[in-house]
């Protein structure tokens, strides 16, 4: 969409604030089932969002798909807000952003026939299949260029070309009535490159998939767990990361109290940042969703909670400066508050000074999934191992960790050497799905609760 | 221009779906409201079979015809190769599903409901924050396909919600309730009530020793236990052979107390509809039936897989491709009122909601979860809630003897009509 219709419509507002994002995103998606090619597509999705605000009004929001009818959406919004009769919303200042972000990828996906995308993932899936008892599979490969602009009434003017291309590969062995998987995959905001030679990824997938059949469930009880990069990086995340949101704490007194800056979550090793502005993570922009620029935002230093992140609204609102984390899964969502690529910064232990007092534990594994409430989260890791007598000892499953966030950090007890980052991490947080990055080394962690039988 | 029409004429089956709605929302966060939004969707699926391969695109936004057609040639080349026929005009039962008032309802009256949810929940802890979403959506579909099949279906939907957090020190009290409708009725007000008594139950503490005990669940703690089942009974799951019910259908897995529908045929519920979104007639169902594995869900390509009939299941949303899915899920009440249940149990849990439903392999039907909201249950009374407990078990095993179902349900989320649910026995870690 041309700059000056997007200007003219911004000028004609009667709102006293006007935001108006429209982005097309072009997705090429490959999908195999087991032997079955289940789907070959390219879709088109464009649309965008108005935003506005009036004096002692809230948010009027609008959203659509029909681009011709921007000046009607304008004056919709606006109108919404006039129904919301509420406190003053303002917006922390930020510089006004203009700037035009093209990207150059070494292997363009979006010159590459659809043959040779589709050659590459029946490769990737052969693997997986050719494990003895994987009786299902799933291959994925999926391109996305996304064309955004983004413009509001203080003058902001941004356009940007976002990519992002991935693998996924999931293998499911069966024997019996014992059904195990094993997954993994790699997204990135790259080129199809970085899409090739990944056979390897491939024969971990299948073999593990084949392990677990012969796990035993853990037995259930308190021990202590070595998290691997995957697991802890998931962890920080959702059990600790969510909480650092300023949509969280700024409405709420108690939530503030809990989340007092100062406050001490661990031991003095534990550091943990969340940073938008490196290069080339799933989370990684030059400019959040408001235009304002992302920086490196320390959470937790040497143990104590030093910042949370902000939008404009929540910076503006609690009198602190926005640190470039308002962020939209889409042109159907406003702006919120949300992570970027979050990680614990590495230590000092390595892998084997960690397990090596343990008497009896568990090594954790890859996340299989999680869900926090506050201060209470459920994880469940995609394998464990046994720790007996300082080594690494038989293969477990249904590993599910479950605890308090304050007494589990505080019990983190060795942090590793080699920090490491995801990339496959999705978060929700009411809006669809937002790509972000999450890292950690290996940690260890004394007194986990542990699910089982 | 008419797709269809130039569709049909290049390749061997076509279908055209379009979609269109239109949404209006006011949410509250932190007891105050804070924003209204409108919404206006609309993009169009293609679907066609060619030399036998089966195509598909969709788009949103300005439609460029040529490319959508180009996109669904290109898809069909490298399509799956099943046998699949669209269905033609075909005989569906009436439902209800649309109430052409909703439309009509302004504005104002969804900003006077939040704030009454809003006030009813903090008369209880003037701590709890309260945040509250209503949401209208008035949506036209409609299918045409080259068989001659031409279905429109038209929807309403209300749909409320609220969640409360209460932060006392360390002490975090969070719980979410929703109801949905096709019109607007006081059935918020059941939603409020069920709120209040959690947060009233939640404001004494007890303690519970790790060990084996009755569990009851809540209709909301129970969807833990249904998930497995729906995993098991989609047509998707059977077909690649990852259900643990791909193989038993006919046999009795469960209590035969337990008895699950699918109904899309339901008045009044926003998930019916007389055509499911393949074109497909929908119709009531049995998916357990008194414990037995009586039938899975398929939409039109699982079914062909499977060399069977669509069930009238097939969902998608624009951007994909149909896939099974249950409509509206009923669980048959138990002959029990709830009180005489809880009277009975000298010792347990109430499980009123977990964290993580659905992650680890619940298609196994293993389940180990953290309880997010618990009471402890003594000598027949709810004595206060219990906090840092996890129960597991498999519903393959645990479901097989239920020691009570109650008389009483409500709609779980608006999509699952639910009992309370008594387990005789069942793992619980507490964390000394």
């Amino acid at each position: 969409m041309d700059r000056d219709r997007i200007s003219a419509a911004l000028a004609n507002s009667k709102a006293d604030y006007t935001e108006i994002r429209v982005e097309t995103r072009r997705t090429t998606r490959i999908v195999y089932h087991g032997q079955r090619l289940e789907t070959v597509s390219n879709v088109v999705n464009a649309g965008g969002i108005v935003r506005a605000l009036v004096k002692g009004g809230g948010w009027g929001i609008s959203t659509f798909n029909s681009l011709d009818t921007l000046p009607e959406r304008v004056q919709q919004a606006y109108d919404s807000a006039r129904v919301v009769q509420a406190e003053p919303i303002a917006l922390a200042d930020v510089p006004c952003a203009v700037d035009d972000i093209r990207v150059t990828l070494e292997q363009d996906f979006r010159q590459i026939p659809l043959t040779d995308k589709q050659a590459v993932l029946e490769g990737y899936n052969d693997i997986l299949l050719s494990y003895p008892r994987v009786i299902d599979t799933q291959a994925i490969y999926a391109d996305q260029f996304t064309t955004m602009t983004y413009a509001n009434s203080e003058g902001a003017y941004l356009r940007e070309e976002r990519p992002m291309a991935t693998t996924y590969l999931m293998a499911t062995a069966r024997d019996g009535d014992n059904v195990q998987r094993g997954f993994d995959g790699l997204s990135v905001p790259g080129g199809y490159e970085r899409m090739l030679g990944l056979d390897g990824l491939a024969r971990q997938v299948g073999q593990s998939a084949v392990d677990m059949l012969s796990a035993e469930t853990v037995v259930g009880g308190v021990y202590p767990v070595v998290c691997d990069p995957k697991l802890a990086g998931v962890f920080i995340h959702e059990a600790f990361g969510h909480l650092s949101e300023a949509d969280f704490v700024y409405a709420n007194p108690q939530a503030q109290e809990m989340m007092q800056i100062g406050r001490r979550f661990g031991n003095r090793a534990l550091n943990v940042v969340d940073d938008g502005s490196l290069p080339g993570l799933r989370g990684s922009h030059r400019y959040d969703d408001e235009g304002t620029p992302t920086q490196h935002n320390a959470l937790i230093h040497e143990g104590e909670l030093v910042g949370r992140l902000h939008s404009r609204e929540t910076a503006a609102k609690m009198g602190e400066a926005p640190t470039g984390n308002a962020r939209a899964s889409g042109y159907r969502y406003p702006p919120i508050v949300r992570m970027t690529n979050t990680y614990i910064e590495p230590g000092e232990a390595s892998f084997d000074d960690m397990i090596a007092d343990i008497e009896l534990g568990v090594y954790a594994c890859e996340a299989y999934g999680g869900q926090t409430m506050l201060e209470n989260f459920s994880f469940s890791a995609g394998h464990g191992y046994m720790i007996r007598n300082g080594q690494l000892a038989e293969r477990v499953k249904d590993v599910i960790l479950s605890g308090n966030l304050f007494t589990t950090l505080a019990n983190i007890d060795a942090i590793g050497n080699d920090l490491s980052f995801s990339s496959t991490g999705m978060c929700g947080k009411g809006q669809g799905g937002l790509p972000v990055a999450t890292g950690a080394p290996h940690i260890r962690i004394r007194d986990v609760v542990l699910g089982g039988r | 221009m008419d797709m269809l029409k130039t569709l049909s004429a290049r390749t061997d089956q076509a279908e055209v779906y379009a979609v269109q709605s239109e949404s209006t929302s006011v949410s509250f966060e932190a007891n105050e409201i804070k924003s209204a939004a409108s919404e206006e969707a609309q993009g169009i699926a293609l679907r066609a079979v060619v030399d036998g391969r089966l195509g598909f695109t969709a788009a949103s936004g300005v439609v460029v015809e040529q490319e959508m057609i180009d996109n669904l040639l290109a898809s069909a080349r490298f399509g799956d190769t099943i046998d699949i026929t669209l269905p033609g005009p075909q005989a569906a039962p009436e439902v209800v599903s649309y109430d052409p008032s909703l439309a009509e309802v302004p504005i104002d009256r969804f900003v006077e409901i939040g704030r009454e949810i809003v006030d009813a929940l903090r008369s209880v802890d003037d701590a709890a924050q309260v945040s509250v979403e209503i949401e209208r959506t008035v949506a036209q579909s409609t299918l045409r396909n080259s068989a001659g099949a031409e279905v429109s279906e038209q929807s309403s939907d209300i749909s409320i919600s609220a969640s409360i957090e209460r932060v006392r020190g360390d002490d975090v009290l969070i719980t979410y309730d929703a109801v949905d409708g096709i019109s607007l009725d006081d059935g918020y007000r059941a939603m409020v009530g069920r709120l209040r008594a959690r947060m009233e139950r939640a404001k004494r503490a007890a303690t519970l020793t790790s060990g084996r005990m009755p569990v009851l669940f809540s209709p909301t703690g129970a969807t833990l236990l249904g998930l497995p089942i729906l995993l098991g009974i989609d047509g998707e799951n059977v077909l690649r052979g990852t259900s643990p019910l791909s193989q038993r259908l006919g046999e009795k897995v469960f209590d035969p107390r337990l008895t699950i529908w699918d109904d899309p045929t339901l008045p009044g519920r926003p998930d019916s509809s007389s055509h499911d979104q393949e074109g497909v007639p929908c119709f009531r169902k049995a998916l357990i039936d008194k414990g037995m594995a009586s039938s899975f869900i398929y939409d039109l390509k699982t079914a062909a897989l499977m060399g069977t009939e669509s069930t009238g299941n097939g969902a998608r949303s624009l951007f994909s491709t149909p896939s099974p899915s249950p409509s509206n899920l009923e669980f048959a009440a138990g002959d029990q009122p709830l009180a005489d249940i809880l009277g009975g149990i000298e010792r347990g849990l109430l499980v009123e909601s977990v964290l993580g439903v659905g992650q680890g392999n619940a298609i196994s039907g293993a389940f180990g979860n953290s309880v997010g909201l618990g009471y402890v249950i003594e000598g027949g009374e709810i004595v206060g809630r219990v906090k840092d407990v996890s129960i597991a078990g498999n519903i393959y095993e645990d479901l097989r003897h239920l020691a009570a179902l109650s008389r009483e349900r409500y709609w779980v989320y608006g999509q699952m009509l639910m009992p309370w649910m008594l387990l005789p026995e069942l793992n619980v870690v507490c964390q000394e």
